[in-house]
């Protein structure tokens, strides 16, 4: 069977037997290439379920909108270290959650109406293509993984500073402040946004460059050692603006300063969730 | 015989224009293709296919300044913001004409918007018909088609190594320099043809279908990300905050979104469309339903931008389909 036999005999089971009220996967699109999120709640309409390299989106996100109902999710190994990580911040609870985990061929990049063959970005530098954890597993599981690697940051850390701000200068004066990305993002789901808050005024309303530069910098430092790299707020963002170097500039951080990165288990507490006393880093070094 | 300009003197014509007032034209600022002011004519963008934002920003802005609050001696004065630019917009498309058009129904209706009556004053249209249509437009079932001249003040339509040039109002003929055009022995291209939309009847429909639990199945997957109405011709939301700048105040209007949270939020926190479905059925039901009764005609031009862009493909198309179908189940 391939992966959308299993995925579909998997729902239609899971629904049957009751163990679950709602599958969350994918289905075809509208343009006939591409997919989208679909919603299953009935075993007859299981047989709509797909599975191929355009199933980028991330699903983690939508078991916000089913907080203590049953749910089975499809997961990429990215989207179940979304998982892991609103488990880990009390946002889902483990036992009302299904992971339906796929093994990971890497999404490739997509225009309405078109697919290439080339993967995209994130994809091509992910080394994890079988889930950190699952409650079943579609494909073989693959061997151990290499290192994480970051070719991207690296170019962009052998900027000068002067280089570095006029690059993301230039790419915050596009941002348009629609919050594609926030609202994409597993990690942002707080009742009330920093941007949206009118006591402090963290960031006032124009659509300006000022604003954007504060937008999207503080953004990015709320998914510092949180953001599990699945790309959803670059891919989703109208401008085109290349929000994974900031995040994964931090992921690399974290990971060089912590040994932490988010979302490869639902138990180890966040770096910026804890203190330590024998912490000494040095501000500065 | 047909008005004729050639493509070198178009250009050229470009260029004078642009001399005494911001020409604004698609060009290509990395993957995207947006309307922008044109620093040197040769970075037009001809092609066919819809820009990525519509061009309704230089009626109405992201941001724009309503008026100024002043203090001196003692004494409060409010400055009210001023349009000074003049302003022509070359390559507009009849579906963003035509969203204009429609614009102009909630702002232009006395008491009318100051400030976007000034834009609309100062700005001269100059459009393109479509010679090929995008797979995700469907302009002709929603009231224009890709030749449709009347929303703007000159149309070209390209044919061979030029253009012919209808001019439409005396505010483009105004534009045209005497002996800019030539007499041709040219006919326009067969306007193409479009994918179409049930679209008749549909604000009946929609009032029938208001209560359906299809709304909540189809805003499962809804992001309320913003992007369908940020891309959108028509959507005309605002925010307006009054914020320090200098020593002034200056009250400041933003674009907003029916599907931003908070959005209808009032004052003790209520919010009256705070689930999904009432949240995303409101963008479908202005377009489709409330601003047909208020004003005529739908508040869609059939651009296909959130088509394009939705990142979960709620596709308006689709949208109109089921509605029409829901509506025939009800009655049986
Ligand atoms: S998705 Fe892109 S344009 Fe929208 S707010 Fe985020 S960075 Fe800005
Ligand atoms: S940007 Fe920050 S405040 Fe806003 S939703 Fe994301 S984590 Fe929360
Ligand atoms: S673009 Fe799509 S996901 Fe975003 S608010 Fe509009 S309909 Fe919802
Ligand atoms: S609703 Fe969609 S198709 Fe209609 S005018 Fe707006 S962006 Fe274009």
């Amino acid at each position: 069977m391939n992966a959308t036999e299993q995925i579909v005999a998997k729902a239609r089971e899971l629904l049957e037997s009751g163990t679950v009220e709602c599958v969350i996967g994918y289905e075809r699109a509208t343009d006939g290439v591409n997919a989208r999120p679909l919603f299953v709640y009935q075993a007859e309409e299981a047989g709509k379920l797909i599975f191929d390299q355009t199933c980028a989106h991330n699903l983690a996100k939508y078991l916000l909108n089913r907080k203590g109902k049953a749910t089975a999710i499809v997961a990429k190994p990215c989207d179940v270290r979304a998982v892991n990580l609103l488990i880990n911040e009390h946002q889902v609870e483990r036992d009302k959650v299904l992971i339906i985990g796929v093994v990971c061929p890497g999404m490739v990049e997509t225009k309405w109406g078109r697919v290439s063959e080339k993967l995209r970005q994130a994809c091509e530098l992910c080394r994890e293509h079988t889930p950190v954890v699952y409650d079943f597993l579609v494909g073989e599981p693959g061997d151990e993984e290499a290192a994480v690697e970051y070719p991207d940051v690296a170019r962009m850390e052998a900027l000068s500073i002067e280089e570095r701000r006029a690059f993301w200068e230039e790419q915050f004066s596009r941002c348009i402040r629609c919050y594609a990305c926030r609202q994409a993002c597993p990690g942002c789901y707080c009742s009330e946004c920093f941007a949206e808050r009118l006591d402090p005024l963290w960031v006032g309303i124009r659509i300006a460059p000022s604003e954007s530069w504060i937008w999207n910098t503080m953004r990015a430092f709320h998914l510092a050692g949180r953001c599990i790299g699945c790309n959803q707020c670059e891919r989703v963002c109208p401008m085109n603006i290349p929000l994974s170097l900031l995040n994964r500039k931090l992921e690399k951080e974290t990971l060089e300063l912590f040994g932490y990165r988010a979302g490869v288990d639902a138990e180890t507490p966040a770096p910026f969730a804890t203190f330590r006393k024998d912490e000494k880093l040095e501000v500065g070094e | 015989m047909s008005d004729y300009i050639s493509r070198a003197d178009l250009l050229s014509w470009l260029e004078k224009v642009s001399q005494s007032r911001d020409l604004v034209a698609p060009v290509k600022i990395e993957d995207l293709t947006l309307f922008q002011k044109v620093e040197r004519v040769e970075d037009i963008v001809f092609d066919p296919g819809n820009t990525d934002l519509s061009p309704k920003e230089f009626f109405f802005p992201k941001s724009e300044v309503l008026f100024y609050v002043d203090r001196s001696d003692g004494r409060v004065e409010l400055v009210p913001a001023e349009v000074e630019q003049e302003t022509v917009i070359f390559g507009i498309r009849p579906c963003d004409a035509k969203g204009i058009a429609v614009l102009d129904l909630p702002y232009l209706e006395e008491p009318a918007d100051a400030l976007y009556r000034q834009h609309r004053e100062k700005t001269t249209l100059v459009g393109l018909s479509c010679v090929s249509a995008c797979p995700e437009c469907f302009c002709t079932s929603m009231g224009t088609t890709p030749d449709d001249a009347s929303n703007v003040d000159i149309m070209l339509t390209e044919v061979e190594e030029g253009f012919i040039v209808q001019v439409v109002t005396e505010k483009g003929k105004a534009l045209l320099p005497e002996g800019l055009l030539s007499s041709k022995e040219v006919s326009p291209p067969a306007a193409p043809s479009v994918a179409s939309v049930p679209s008749e009847g549909i604000a009946e429909k929609m009032h029938q279908v208001f209560d359906s639990p299809y709304w909540d199945r189809l805003a499962d997957r809804c992001l309320h990300c913003n992007v369908c109405s940020y891309v959108c011709p028509t959507c005309y939301c605002f925010d307006v905050r009054d914020l320090r700048s200098g020593g002034r105040v200056e009250r400041v209007r933003s674009w907003e979104s029916c599907q931003s949270p908070g959005f209808t939020k009032i004052a003790g926190g209520y919010d009256p469309r705070a689930a999904k479905g009432p949240r995303l059925r409101q963008r479908f039901a202005h377009k489709l339903l409330y601003f047909v009764e208020k004003f005529g005609v739908t508040h869609c031009v059939g651009c296909g931008r959130c088509v394009r862009s939705c990142p979960v493909n709620i596709d308006i198309r689709e949208v109109i389909q089921d509605v029409q179908g829901l509506g025939v189940k009800s009655e049986a």
